[in-house]
């Protein structure tokens, strides 16, 4: 794509204005990044286009339309995201979005290890419980086409997910078994169906060295128990090798828990979030093994993805390491 | 009989070039992650002489909490289709409620083993 295809698309959304940088940062076949910096009156405007790629998507996963309208939504709600600017059906056969360009730092292992971002990690607790607290209570009623939990719990309707995206694995897994076997025996208390993230972890959250600057990567949001949100940076592969800082590898879990139940009068215990813990563990090993199939399947070739079916390894361990803590702290 | 390389010996081979002859040619850092990742995975097949006695104890230790017998395993095949019969047969089980006391256990045990095929510098994360 050239600056000169791609001005004639934006003339009407953004008037007098020239591009001065356009490349792609990222392709992949769900998905492109293009970094975009447009001149308007002598000022830069720095943006990122979001264009879907030409493979076969995720299933779950929201369309640039969708993700583009609940950015709005969490935008309006003061949810600390890109600001979007356009949502365009139509670039060279594809749909794109474009939002501000937030500058900072999102990759995992830089964020939990590098000494220059300690005072945002010092920080991140706290506000990541902040903007969660924000996400649960934006104001979904315009996003009908989110994915919801059709009448029944959030922890039901995972189960029942999980359960049918591992039949579509079609391989024995009785460690998958096991754990969904307990999660459908052990579930607690529902805290309600609210617009869930569904990535919220280090590595899409953008940092500045202070604090945290952007919540990224919407295209996995639904509806569904708070809970799941809270957990799923807890899990162990997103600690990136600080696995003795439960909370996705920078500190301890107790600040951000009761900043989260301050804010949201929710009484979020431990043990709760200790089942979303698991959950989250099955699903990125029911993911991983997906993944994977994709690769066989000939839906995506990919060397990434295959090794992630050899991989689920990794979360099985993990899956029975926590049903044994669970064991032992409740025996 | 195949001469030498074996096919451990042959992964070696391959993962050594592109680690010496290719990885420093190349500058795109999301490629340069994709040839580590294939490095990885010629690495899982290096180790893959550990599987057949994993295997082997696999099928013993789902017999055990499947309290069955194991069918004959003279043969590489065999052992591979006793295998996924005791795991699907297990499978199957806890997915109608019954889970055998010491799955946790049996399972954790077998998980470790494909990991030291797979990713032995994990199992390392749960040393401390």
């Amino acid at each position: 794509m050239t600056p000169e295809t791609l001005a004639v698309l934006l003339e009407p959304l953004f008037p007098n204005t020239k591009i001065t940088k356009l490349h792609l940062l990222a392709g992949g076949a769900s998905k492109e990044a293009w970094l975009l910096d447009l001149e308007q009156n002598g000022q830069t405007l720095e943006l990122i286009m979001r264009r879907a790629g030409g493979g076969a998507m995720n299933l779950e996963q929201l369309t640039l339309e969708q993700e583009f309208r609940v950015l709005e939504a969490a935008f309006a709600a003061g949810v600390t995201v890109p600001k979007p600017m356009a949502y365009l059906p139509n670039v060279l056969g594809r749909e794109a979005f474009i939002s501000e360009r937030v500058r900072g730092e999102a990759v995992g292992r830089r964020v939990v290890s590098r000494p220059e971002f300690a005072p945002a990690r010092a920080e991140l607790p706290k506000r990541m419980a902040e903007e969660l607290a924000k996400i649960h209570a934006v104001d979904t009623s315009s996003l009908e086409f989110l994915p919801n939990s059709g009448g029944v719990t959030g922890a039901k309707r995972s189960i029942a997910r999980l359960y049918a995206e591992l039949d579509n694995v079609n391989e024995p897994h009785p460690t998958i078994e096991l754990a969904l076997n307990w999660l459908s025996t052990h579930e607690p208390t529902s805290h309600g169906e609210t617009l869930v993230h569904g990535d919220f972890r280090i590595g899409n959250l953008m940092l500045s060295q202070t604090n945290l600057t952007a919540v990224l990567d919407w295209e996995f949001a639904h509806l569904g128990d708070p809970a799941e949100d809270l957990a799923w940076t807890l899990i162990r592969a997103w600690r990136f090798g600080q696995d003795h800082l439960h909370l996705g590898g920078i500190s301890e879990l107790e600040p951000y828990l009761s900043r989260y139940n301050t804010l949201t009068n929710q009484n979020i215990t431990l043990q709760t979030l200790h089942y979303w813990e698991i959950m989250g563990n099955v699903k990125w090993a029911v993911a991983a093994l997906t993944q994977a199939k994709r690769h066989l399947d000939g839906l995506e070739r990919s060397v990434e993805l295959a090794v992630l079916g050899r991989l689920s390894a990794e979360m099985e361990l993990e899956i029975l390491y926590l049903l044994e803590a669970n064991h032992a702290a409740t025996s | 009989m195949q001469p030498r390389p074996n096919n451990p010996e042959l992964a070696t081979a391959v993962r050594e070039f592109l680690e010496t002859e290719i990885m420093p040619t190349i500058t795109d850092a999301r490629l340069k992650f994709r040839t580590l990742v294939a490095m990885n995975a010629l690495s899982m097949l290096e180790r893959s002489g550990l599987e057949e006695g994993f295997l082997q104890a696999e099928a013993l230790a789902l017999a055990g909490l499947l309290e069955t017998d194991v069918k004959t395993m003279n043969s590489r095949v065999a052992l591979d289709t006793e295998v996924l019969r005791l795991n699907t047969l297990l499978s199957s089980q806890i997915r109608s409620g019954v889970v055998p006391s010491g799955s946790v256990e049996v399972l954790r045990q077998i998980a470790t083993n494909k990991l030291r095929v797979a990713s032995p510098n994990y199992l390392k994360r749960y040393e401390t």
